[in-house]
């Protein structure tokens, strides 16, 4: 459901970049280097500061919106990035340092207070808009405002309704103050000062702080659904002109100062975003250098890799990056005889991990065998294998009979596994898995349903999970911030079951995870808490309420006419604020 | 393709005469027998039926001489690329039409086993599209007024039925038991209704269209002037001229149901996987781009469509013009 995508892993033994600095601030003037393939996984392809030039994106579809405060697509928070500046951002550099918290607009983190329940942030003084007047914490207060108003904005996320005081805020368009700034849990006590009343502690709060619904927007400027025209940059470019579904452009922005900003870069000249461009042709034109980035960054089509793949001129320009998903499949705990755990740890050890990634596509295109629910570069995440998912990787069925004997069903069982049928990859995965489990003698049916339904009417209503005896569903997951509670909280939180919409399809509610999230939502010391999250991945895993099927990866491009190139581990795609664009002609 | 109905004037007052000199008693032949006589002669008719019949067959026999169509065959699959090794999908002597990207299932034995389905499903939902069409369709040309404005309005109204939103309802309450029926050969049956009920409009439009004509020609006065009934002239004026386009519109909606069975199982009403079905694996190739990497997997149940629609035309076609030879 949240179809933000983070995470990217740098742990590919393959990945060499030739002299240079990992940091993307370098100033040397780098000659331009070659690279090789997944050099741009761990370091900064062609480092340099040479301006000029357009970048040309070619995305396959349309964003779901260019205003800050509505969307969800990694892709356009990674695109926002280059006019707009949230209160606090993601390091703009490669490997697992991308996951760090940085300040952008604010002059530190967020400063928390003895009880947890109030985040302080300072703005940098002087921080200019396009038209040159100042930013001030009342515009980032009415950002936040503008969170709220789910009727005119729907499509971001809704974290600040769920956790400031005041959920009930109707948003600023039917906001009764006559300065619009009713919202009561964030107070501005001076211009530069934004200060957020939290309903109970919640550690992760900056990472909340850095969705791009920060971004400041000026209440005199919006105009509503229609903002995403032109919103107000504060970052390096700024719109110059969007026809709706064909094409938008961003231009220098000359009101932003690279003083403040070490996290982005204004190199070339113009950025151009084609819309709605067919996904073969996007890669067409990538290879043969009519376009630059693929926006949605999710990775070539199945006729490009195979070129790629086998063309090792091409495969150089090519890296193979964890995409952010977890492809899981979920095992339910309320449906019998799964309530049993003895039961539970058999579909574990039973399914086929290795037809699992060659479902979505094997080692390359699928992605990593899991065996955490943590992949692997998030925040937190540790390497244990309770059911031998790699060092036995298609099942081990001595174990799982072993196991179904102590469930007390020692000739297996019958139960119903759900897939969106209109996936091809959840239908592969199922028919595998299906054949899988029959060699214990657990007797699967398969139950498509269509994906637009699948968690409001299907899968994810307990209810009709139970009458149907929806033993198992398949699913995926991506975190909307890099750490365990992203990641977990979702997926395995008693209090995140609900009646329709449910991410918890396992259903587990047990008191020991419960606890441990409530721990790590009051702990602000980071190692601590990150010792939290490993702890709760291994109750979920012992409770074998979730099968990890494949940590995803994806096959981008990289095109060589690109600088400054590199996968951000938390967009798990390139990452747009520093791109630059090489001098034509070499 | 022309009906009686578009036979020019000469030809019409000529029709009585040919109707006599044909059923003219010199060797005591029936129509049937007249038929087919003249459908053996007819060499393209005969190989399209030959290749029906052919298909009947293996869709009957096929599925217990082939192996199983859900074995998996993953060493037979590149992991890099999902696809088979080898070339054109795959093909050996162990699997003579390839195998499937992904799970490596011998491409063979699934179209074998999935003609079974897909013609079963075709055929019954056809059949019944078929029989509603004509029915309705009859009447409504037939009789006119109020009956007529009645049936064309129903008709518009399927026609315009938003059919995918009305299939995404029905997964939901679908039960997995009903009618002393379970499993897939519940889900036949509820396709071939869908199907069929939701097809008979195209049928019964071209028919009402067609009685609307012949009721006004001399024949049908002629009867009706010597007194015969409605009945009379509903089955034994109106629908032997109708049969020649039931048979050629029905030969036609075979394979129009047999994709139709695909649309459904693309939105979870279909058959339960791992049953194969033609639509099914065409729709696997287009859904997951198999055809960029591997299009031997794609033109197989492709092909499959095409012979069999094919054979359908041509044999229908033959039958037609055995049936009325003013139309060769």
């Amino acid at each position: 459901m949240k179809r933000h995508k983070t995470f990217g892993l740098a742990a590919s033994a393959a990945a060499v970049a030739l002299g240079l600095g990992a940091c993307g601030g370098g100033g040397e003037a780098a000659a331009p280097t070659t690279a090789g393939y997944n050099a741009g996984i761990d370091a900064v392809v062609r480092p340099s500061d040479a301006t000029g030039g357009t970048i040309v994106f070619n995305n396959s579809s349309v964003p779901d919106s260019t205003d800050p405060g509505n969307t969800y697509y990694a892709n356009m928070w990674n695109v926002l990035r280059l006019y707009g500046r949230s209160l606090v951002t993601y390091k703009s550099v490669p490997g697992n340092a991308g996951n760090q918290i940085v300040p952008d607009l604010a002059t530190s983190l967020g400063q928390v207070s003895n009880n947890g329940l109030t985040w302080t942030y300072h703005l940098k003084p002087n921080i200019k808009y396009e038209d040159g007047s100042t930013v001030t914490s009342q515009d980032v207060k009415y950002a936040v405002e503008r969170s709220y108003a789910k009727d005119v904005l729907p499509n971001g996320p809704g974290y600040f309704s769920l956790l400031l005081t005041d959920p009930k805020y109707p948003g600023p368009y039917k906001d009764k103050a006559p300065d619009k700034l009713g919202l009561k849990s964030v107070t501005t006590p001076n211009s530069t000062t934004i200060v957020f009343h939290l309903a109970r502690p919640f550690s992760d709060f900056d990472y909340v702080a850095a969705l791009p619904q920060t971004i400041p927007v000026p209440p005199d400027k919006d105009r509503g659904a229609n903002y995403q025209l032109h919103p107000m940059s504060t970052g390096p470019y700024k719109f110059q002109s969007y026809q709706l579904d064909k094409q938008f452009t961003l231009v220098k922005n000359p009101n932003w100062s690279a003083a403040t900003d070490p996290n982005r870069k204004q190199l070339a000249n113009k950025f151009v975003f084609n819309l709605n461009v067919n996904a073969d042709t996007i890669d067409n034109n990538l290879i043969h250098n009519f376009a630059d980035v693929d926006m949605a960054g999710t990775g070539v089509q199945a006729a490009a890799r195979a070129d790629i793949l086998s063309s090792p001129s091409l495969k150089k320009n090519a890296d193979n990056a964890f995409s952010g998903f977890l492809w899981l499949t979920y095992i339910n705990s309320k449906v019998k005889p799964l309530d049993n755990v003895h039961c539970r740890r058999a579909v574990e050890y039973a399914a086929d991990k290795v037809a699992y990634q060659t479902a979505y596509g094997g080692p390359v295109a699928g992605g990593a065998i899991a065996s955490t629910v943590l992949t692997p570069n998030l925040v937190g995440f540790q390497k244990f294998d309770l059911y031998s998912a790699t060092t036995k990787p298609h099942g081990d069925v001595t174990k799982a009979k072993q196991e179904l004997t102590v469930c007390g069903q020692s000739n297996g069982f019958s139960t119903n596994m759900a897939f969106r049928s209109d996936r091809p990859k959840e239908k592969a995965t199922a028919t595998a898995q299906q054949q899988a489990l029959s060699r214990v003698g657990i007797k699967v049916t398969l139950q498509g349903y269509p994906s637009g339904k699948y968690y409001t009417n299907f899968a994810g209503v307990p209810n009709y999970v139970h009458q149907h005896d929806l033993g198992l569903a398949i699913g995926g997951w991506a975190p909307d911030w890099p750490d365990g509670y992203g990641m977990l909280y979702y997926l395995t939180a008693g209090p995140a079951i609900q009646a329709a919409g449910n991410t918890n399809i396992g259903e587990l509610d047990s008191p020991v995870v419960n606890n441990l999230f409530t721990k790590a939502m009051a702990t602000t010391d980071i190692s601590a808490r990150n010792q939290i999250w490993s702890q709760i991945d291994r109750e979920v895993m012992s409770q074998a309420v979730i099968l990890p099927g494949v940590y995803a990866k994806s096959l981008l491009y990289r095109s060589p006419r690109l600088t400054n190139v590199f996968v951000h581990s938390y967009y798990a795609m390139y990452n747009y604020s520093i791109l630059g664009k090489k001098a034509t002609g070499s | 393709m022309a009906a009686p109905l578009d036979v020019s004037p000469a030809e019409v007052s000529a029709a009585p005469e040919a109707a006599l000199a044909g059923a003219g008693p010199v060797e005591g032949r029936s129509l049937g027998q007249i038929a087919w006589e003249r459908l053996r002669r007819d060499k393209v008719a005969m190989t399209g039926g030959a290749i029906v019949v052919f298909l009947v067959l293996v869709a009957v026999i096929g599925p217990h001489l082939t192996q199983s169509p859900n074995a998996f065959h993953q060493e037979l699959i590149d992991p890099t690329f999902s696809r088979p090794t080898g070339p054109l999908g795959g093909i050996s002597a162990a699997h003579p039409l390839g195998v499937e990207p992904v799970n490596g299932r011998d491409v063979l034995s699934r179209i074998v086993n999935g003609a079974q389905y897909s013609l079963l499903i075709a055929f019954l939902a056809t059949f019944l599209a078929v029989a509603i069409g004509v029915f309705f369709g009859v009447i409504a040309g037939y009789f006119g007024g109020w009956l007529d404005a009645v049936i064309a309005r129903t008709m518009d109204v399927f026609l315009a039925f938003p059919l995918l939103v009305f299939a995404l309802a029905l997964v939901g309450v679908i039960p997995e038991q009903a009618f002393g029926l379970s499993g897939n050969s519940l889900r036949i049956a509820l396709l071939i209704f869908i199907i069929g009920f939701f097809n008979w409009p195209y049928m019964g439009r071209i028919i009402r269209g067609q009685t609307l004509s012949l009721r006004e020609r001399e024949f049908v006065d002629a009867a009706r002037s010597l007194g015969a009934g409605s009945g009379y002239v509903l089955f034994r004026e109106l629908l032997p001229n109708l049969v020649a386009p039931i048979i050629v519109y029905s030969t036609l909606l075979v394979p129009t149901n047999i994709l139709f069975e695909a649309a459904l199982s693309y939105l979870g009403v279909g058959l339960y996987p791992p049953t194969p079905t033609w639509g099914g694996m065409l729709s696997d190739a287009v859904t997951n781009q198999y055809f960029q990497i591997d299009p031997a997997f794609m033109m197989v149940p492709g092909l499959a469509i095409f012979i069999t629609v094919m054979a359908f035309n041509l044999f229908g076609d033959g039958l037609r013009d055995a049936l009325d030879p003013r139309t060769r």
